[in-house]
């Protein structure tokens, strides 16, 4: 028993995980970049839709904007609120389907406990 | 006192973690934040039961057996839904990480100045050695954070955020720290005078502690020299007078029977288990009788089906835990009994995170 567990704690280190750097979980490593590239668009999508309704919201108090105000300020609470109510729907709309496989694509907000 | 303003120069978010160094960086952490919520954490049920049923359907059976997790694995990584699974989880973790450390890494002058102000002012010390000597086990990157936990002066900060991030909300606003801290065994006698947190990395469980027991005298030790000074800031910001400390648990600095309350919150699964079996000593030695040690962590994997052992075990190569794998094989409530703890009975389903309870007989 005690060689089998031992064993098994080499074996675990040939999971994919354990390898530093860009781990593969596909055959092909194409997949994998597609994923990844995907997450990462989507990422960058949100931060510009975020910045414009942070201009929109700025311009339509005061006449001029700042770029120091865009860096480093935040938007208002209600603009904040309906930020995340947007960023979960089109999560929701754009990665579901990725799991349609197996009944998931109904994705619902959960925290991780 | 104050910590110095330069570490909240864009105000706060979630609790006392310093809001990120610009909008850019707080609304990309907010979409990594919601994908992993409901891309991974939302889909922890249903990839359960699907996975299950490739088991079944295959004719593996879910009883606990550790000397067949190899061949889950080799059998669910063959699923595609599965490996996009992974996928998405690896590389959300990959992102969050590198965009806090941008995000820090941008204003990392200040942010030091502000943990070196820090350490001159009180409630609460903070005391390290700079010639401190970091065991090797130490130093890996573990849950991949850049630089690891010893070797990265800002990996306090990053720890905390990274917390936020990864725990999909549940950490702000201290919540899980205090809802953890709420299951910590109460010594014999219940009196509580000393209280010490075993690898206590950013503070977080030292301060749920101090909310609980404001009277005792708090001690938060942590192998990394740089997450004590964070440690400390971060008491300060909260008015919590404890006391941090760089040192290795498994030689514990204190004096016999001087603790009433031992706490490791998800420490033993981070060190290898010969290092757990030394902790556990110098935990009794300092512990007084009738005291009460608390660990939390990982079930064993005499506990744990088929599937949660597979699940457990990817999480730990994706989340770069090398010694977990070991540490829930070792069944850690068996070593505490052989060290000589007298054991509170537990039942490790109810949690994801079980809390041991052992206390140090009185003779």
């Amino acid at each position: 028993m005690t060689d089998k567990k031992s064993n098994d704690l080499e074996d675990l280190g040939k999971l994919p995980g354990f390898k530093r750097g860009n781990p593969t979980y596909f055959e092909n490593e194409v997949i994998d970049h597609l994923i990844s590239i995907t997450l990462e668009l989507g990422a960058e999508l949100w931060v510009v839709k975020d910045r414009l309704a942070h201009v929109e919201e700025i311009l339509s108090e005061e006449n001029e904007i700042s770029l120091s105000s865009l860096r480093t300020g935040k938007p208002s609470d209600l603009l904040q609120e309906q930020l995340d109510k947007e960023r979960k729907e089109i999560i929701k709309r754009i990665y579901g389907r990725l799991y349609s496989k197996y009944g998931g694509e109904t994705v619902d907000e959960k925290s991780a406990i | 006192m104050a910590t110095n303003e330069a570490f909240y120069k864009r105000g706060k978010t979630a609790g006392v973690f310093p809001s990120l160094s610009s909008r850019r960086d707080e609304a990309y952490m907010n979409f990594i934040e919601d994908a992993r919520n409901l891309l991974l954490h939302a889909q922890q049920k249903p990839i359960g039961e699907y996975s299950k049923l490739l088991l079944n359907n295959a004719g593996k059976s879910m009883e606990p057996d550790p000397s067949s997790t190899m061949e889950a694995v080799e059998l669910l990584m063959k699923d595609n839904v599965l490996k996009t699974y992974y996928r998405i989880k690896r590389t959300l973790q990959e992102s969050f990480w590198e965009c806090t450390y941008n995000s820090l890494n941008m204003r990392k002058n200040d942010l030091l100045q502000a943990l070196d102000d820090a350490e001159k002012i009180g409630p609460g010390s903070v005391t390290y050695d700079p010639s401190f000597s970091i065991p090797e086990y130490a130093t890996s990157e573990i849950h991949i954070q850049p630089g690891g936990n010893a070797n990265e002066p800002l990996s306090g900060l990053l720890y905390d955020y990274g917390s936020k991030v990864f725990m999909g909300g549940a950490a702000d606003n201290d919540m899980f720290a205090d809802m953890q801290a709420s299951t910590v065994g109460v010594p014999k006698n219940n009196k509580v005078n000393r209280i010490l947190d075993l690898g206590c990395s950013a503070g977080v469980t030292s301060s749920a502690l101090k909310r609980i027991y404001p009277d005792a005298e708090v001690w938060g030790i942590d192998v990394s020299s740089h997450m004590v000074r964070y440690a400390h800031a971060r008491a300060i910001e909260q008015n919590y007078d404890i006391n941090f400390k760089q040192m290795l648990a498994e030689e514990l600095n204190f004096d016999n029977n001087h603790f009433d309350i031992v706490v490791a919150n998800l420490l033993f699964h981070e060190v290898p288990v010969s290092v757990s079996k030394k902790i556990l000593s110098e935990t009794l030695r300092v512990l007084r009788p009738g005291g009460s040690f608390t660990l939390i962590d990982f079930p064993g994997d005499k506990t744990r089906d088929v599937y949660t052992m597979f699940f457990g075990e990817m999480d730990a190569a994706d989340n770069g835990e090398p010694f977990l794998p070991g540490f829930v094989r070792s069944n850690v409530e068996e070593i505490m009994e052989e060290v000589g703890f007298e054991m509170s009975p537990y039942d490790p389903s109810k949690f994801i995170l079980a809390g041991r309870i052992g206390f140090k007989p009185n003779n």
